[in-house]
């Protein structure tokens, strides 16, 4: 049976038991080292770097492979605007005159005839896929391995008002809740005979549209239904109050955020100043 | 008089762009330490006045309010929601989604840490709530881990632990099978006696209520149409049965006797009072079960053949289960959470295939078909209507599956109006489905389904949050549709409204098949039923406790054991 939490990887991981605070500074370095990094061996490193912390902490292969199968078109996309239309920002990048054309189109080809595609702008392409990845498993590999309560406090201490950590960890906790509705009310539809997998895409969209609404319904009930709890519980959105657990930053956590600082700054300089992760054509 | 608790003055309340008063001149004074009960026909205002203790009624939801609700002294207008939360502690009915936190000891800390009590008395009352309720050793899993009774166990320690001066649970065991509900009632007296707790519970359990609450108010259209000690209630017959209120089974039994010259009133209204005075009665004749009226034909339509499903966490949901339903089977489906119920029925529906064995149709195995012909030979009724409901008027909505079957306009017309006649909606035909009440939205559902013409119906818990009067009419309407032909499979853990419905009960535990029998045989499979979290009926308790052998499955069947021409003992009144 499916559970609806985002705590779905092992709590006692050592990467779970980092402090918030600690995976935060990660999260950031990595993202600061993937926007400015344009060589697509540092991205793709960064990219599988997160990629292999991701399973270290027990990310399944189901739901890495899940993100993989539904951005695949996305990048596939991604890949050929940059290989075919991207020319003048990846020149400036090279200082060239000329891209390398690698694939001309048949003039022949209705619209598309005649094209070419780079080889610098399948590069580019390629590392803006893999920038792209990065942030994309950075999210589970922080979100899946910190309990929401963990996020409230962290966000606390970091000076965000209380309302708004609780609305983030509350929206975390909510997903899950609204797929498992989503998927509910399809299936009570499939039950009427309505197979989204035999629908051509017109129909399936038009399907989609139709259990929008008593998705939406429900999703505006259970909302006003946890309002009514939490206002119930003493829930105020003010900061002035205590924690069962008020963690704090233990000697790991003190290394952690240090190297995710050092990792920060050395990539940063080294960029700006040395030129690394500039982008290169191999 | 000591100043009570909690006291109502003249409270009148509309909802938004509402005419209609939810509450309605309402009155009423909550001692503290005191367990009242609150029960209605659905719609009465149960859950509104409930929502009004602590404010939530109008502040959260606006509308216009009249009168006054004082709290411990406190109007609960003058301070915000949160503010009365160290007073007043709500339980809502849906376990799960109540239930906020990622721990058990987070989500009881939870009030508290918005209450300011310092870490380590929270941390004291977060271990003695868990004890109190039986979870200790569960507290670092998540709630949503837990069962529906755990959850609502869980709800109630989370609301204990605040230390209110009330208690206040709307409907707090309608999801749970009988053993949780059972707990939860046990828990509000340990509560009570303990902590001296006052609590107002709102439902329609009247076994469980009768035995808990010192007074019972009957709500009807908003107004209070009674207000008194709860045996006086529960034994005025005429008052429940005007405003769709089921008394406990031992009284309606005392009825029965009554109408026999049996015995006289007051009539109890404690399954241990009924016991004993039924045991100064006269001893019970052999009793003859009826003749059934629609005979099951011997033909399978629907089989399961050593049926195994694993999940992908590796729960086995389903265990080497073999079951074959007949043609105008009228199948009831029990058994606790979690031991396989909804499982099977995904099978049955083709939402999951077996990870071992066959479920097949006419012989046919399931798997063939695609999900429009599943759709025209099984129906699914769930137990949510609004998950089914997206169009704009009933009648579109009763259509909008006959689009597949590429009808003739004459016979999508005939079928529509067909099943909008048949189910009494044909002067709803066009309103929008979310204008009408839960009971005529789950009519609409079913209707939908009919127009498909399915064979096999399947009902997922349709009495659930239903009253009375609601319950009955959807249960009339699956033995009509039985026994025009068709095959029924209910889904429930309500056993007292089966006995003139269900013929057959399958009950499950664990995943696997424990019982597959008659409804009279099944009701009185005690240890059965009792090892899979279900209780037997008063009537059944009732019956057993004067003969063990005695058959009766109802209160009418019981009173007729008993000799109407034995000259009434004394003692028996």
């Amino acid at each position: 049976m499916t559970t609806p939490s985002l705590q779905v990887v092992n709590p006692t991981s050592a990467f779970a038991a980092l402090d918030f605070r600690a995976k935060a500074a990660l999260f950031v370095t990595a993202s600061v080292l993937a926007v400015v990094w344009d060589d697509l061996r540092c991205t793709a490193a960064l990219a599988l770097a997160v990629f292999v912390a991701c399973r270290a902490v027990g990310i399944s292969w189901t739901y890495l492979g899940f993100v993989l199968r539904v951005m695949t078109p996305f990048f596939l996309l991604l890949l050929c605007t940059h290989g075919f239309f991207n020319k003048q920002y990846v020149l400036r990048l090279t200082g060239q005159s000329h891209v390398t054309p690698v694939l001309s189109l048949p003039e022949s080809w209705w619209i598309v005839g005649g094209m070419v595609a780079s080889k610098e702008g399948l590069l580019y392409g390629a590392t803006v896929v893999s920038k792209s990845l990065t942030f994309l498993l950075l999210v589970p590999l922080c979100v899946f391995t910190t309990e929401p309560n963990q996020w409230v406090v962290g966000l606390v201490r970091l000076r965000v008002p209380y309302k708004f950590a609780f609305l983030v960890s509350a929206t975390l906790r909510f997903f899950p809740l609204i797929f498992d509705e989503i998927q509910a009310v399809m299936e009570t539809q499939r039950l009427r005979g309505f197979a989204l997998e035999s629908m051509g895409p017109l129909q399936r969209v038009r399907t989609y549209s139709r259990i929008a609404v008593p998705v939406i319904l429900s999703a505006m009930h259970k909302a006003q239904q946890v309002e009514v709890v939490l206002q119930s519980r003493a829930f105020s959105g003010r900061s002035n109050r205590t924690y069962l657990h008020d963690p704090t930053l233990t000697m790991k956590d003190g290394v952690v955020i240090g190297l995710a600082a050092v990792g920060l700054v050395t990539g940063v300089l080294s960029t700006l100043l040395l030129g690394f992760g500039r982008f290169v054509t191999l | 008089m000591s100043t009570p608790l909690v006291s109502l003055r003249s409270v009148s309340y509309f909802y938004p762009k509402s005419d209609c008063a939810a509450l309605l001149n309402v009155s009423l004074d909550l001692a503290a330490g005191e367990i009242v009960g609150l029960t209605g026909a659905t719609g009465s205002g149960k859950s509104t006045l409930c929502l009004a203790l602590n404010g939530t009624v109008p502040q959260f939801f606006g509308g216009r309010f009249f009168g006054e609700i004082l709290v411990a002294g406190e109007d609960t207008l003058n301070q915000p929601i949160h503010h009365h939360a160290a007073r007043v502690a709500l339980v809502l009915q849906d376990p799960g989604s109540q239930l906020i936190a990622a721990s058990l000891e987070q989500e009881i800390a939870f009030a508290l840490e918005n209450l300011q009590v310092p870490p380590p008395e929270i941390a004291v009352r977060v271990s003695e709530a868990l004890a109190q309720v039986g979870l200790a050793e569960l507290r670092k899993k998540h709630p949503h881990d837990l069962s529906g009774g755990q959850q609502q166990r869980l709800a109630l320690a989370a609301a204990f632990a605040v230390r209110p001066r009330l208690m206040v649970l709307d409907e707090p065991t309608s999801q749970l099978d009988p053993q949780s509900a059972a707990e939860v009632f046990s828990l509000v007296r340990t509560f009570n006696q303990r902590f001296g707790i006052a609590f107002l519970i709102a439902g329609h359990a009247p076994e469980e209520m009768a035995e808990v609450v010192d007074r019972l108010i009957v709500l009807a259209d908003g107004r209070v149409v009674a207000d008194a000690p709860a045996h006086r209630v529960y034994t005025d017959l005429t008052l429940l049965q005007r405003h769709a209120v089921r008394p406990p089974e031992v009284t309606t039994t005392f009825a029965h006797l009554a109408g026999r010259g049996l015995a006289r009133p007051p009539f109890p209204i404690h399954l241990a009072d009924g016991m004993e005075r039924l045991r100064r009665l006269p001893p019970p004749r052999a009793f003859a079960p009826p003749e059934m009226v629609t005979e099951p034909s011997t033909v399978p339509i629907l089989a399961l053949d050593g049926v195994s499903y694993r999940y992908a966490d590796g729960t086995e949901a389903l265990r080497d289960l073999t079951l074959s339903i007949h043609r105008r089977d009228y199948l009831a489906v029990l058994g606790q959470n979690g031991a396989g119920k909804s499982t099977m029925i995904r099978h049955f529906l083709n939402l999951l295939q077996p990870t071992r064995g066959e479920v097949r149709i006419d012989g046919v195995p399931l798997a063939t078909y695609s999900a429009p012909e599943l759709a025209q030979r099984v129906g699914y009724v769930p137990q949510n209507p609004d998950r089914q409901l997206f169009n704009a008027s009933v009648e579109a909505e009763i259509g909008f599956s006959l689009q597949l079957l590429r009808l003739t306009p004459e016979e999508h017309e005939r079928r529509v109006s067909g099943v909008l006649a048949d189910l009494g909606l044909l002067a709803l035909r066009k309103r929008h489905p979310f204008s009408l009440s839960r009971g005529d939205r789950a009519r609409v559902v079913i209707a939908a389904v009919l127009a498909l013409e399915p064979e096999i119906l399947v009902f997922d818990e349709p009495t659930t949050g239903q009253d009375e009067a609601g319950a009955r009419a959807i249960l009339d309407l699956t033995r009509r549709l039985n026994e025009e032909g068709r095959t029924v499979i209910v889904v429930t853990h309500h056993l007292a409204l089966l006995p003139g419905y269900a013929r057959r009960v399958v009950l499950l535990r664990e995943g696997r098949l424990i019982l597959d029998t008659t409804l009279r045989d099944a009701f009185h499979a005690v240890a059965s039923l009792e090892s899979t979290h279900l209780k037997p009926t008063q009537a059944v308790a009732l019956a057993r406790s004067v003969d063990p052998v005695l058959r009766a499955i109802t209160p009418q069947e019981l009173a007729r054991c008993f000799d109407g021409s034995a000259s009434l003992p004394a003692s028996s009144s």
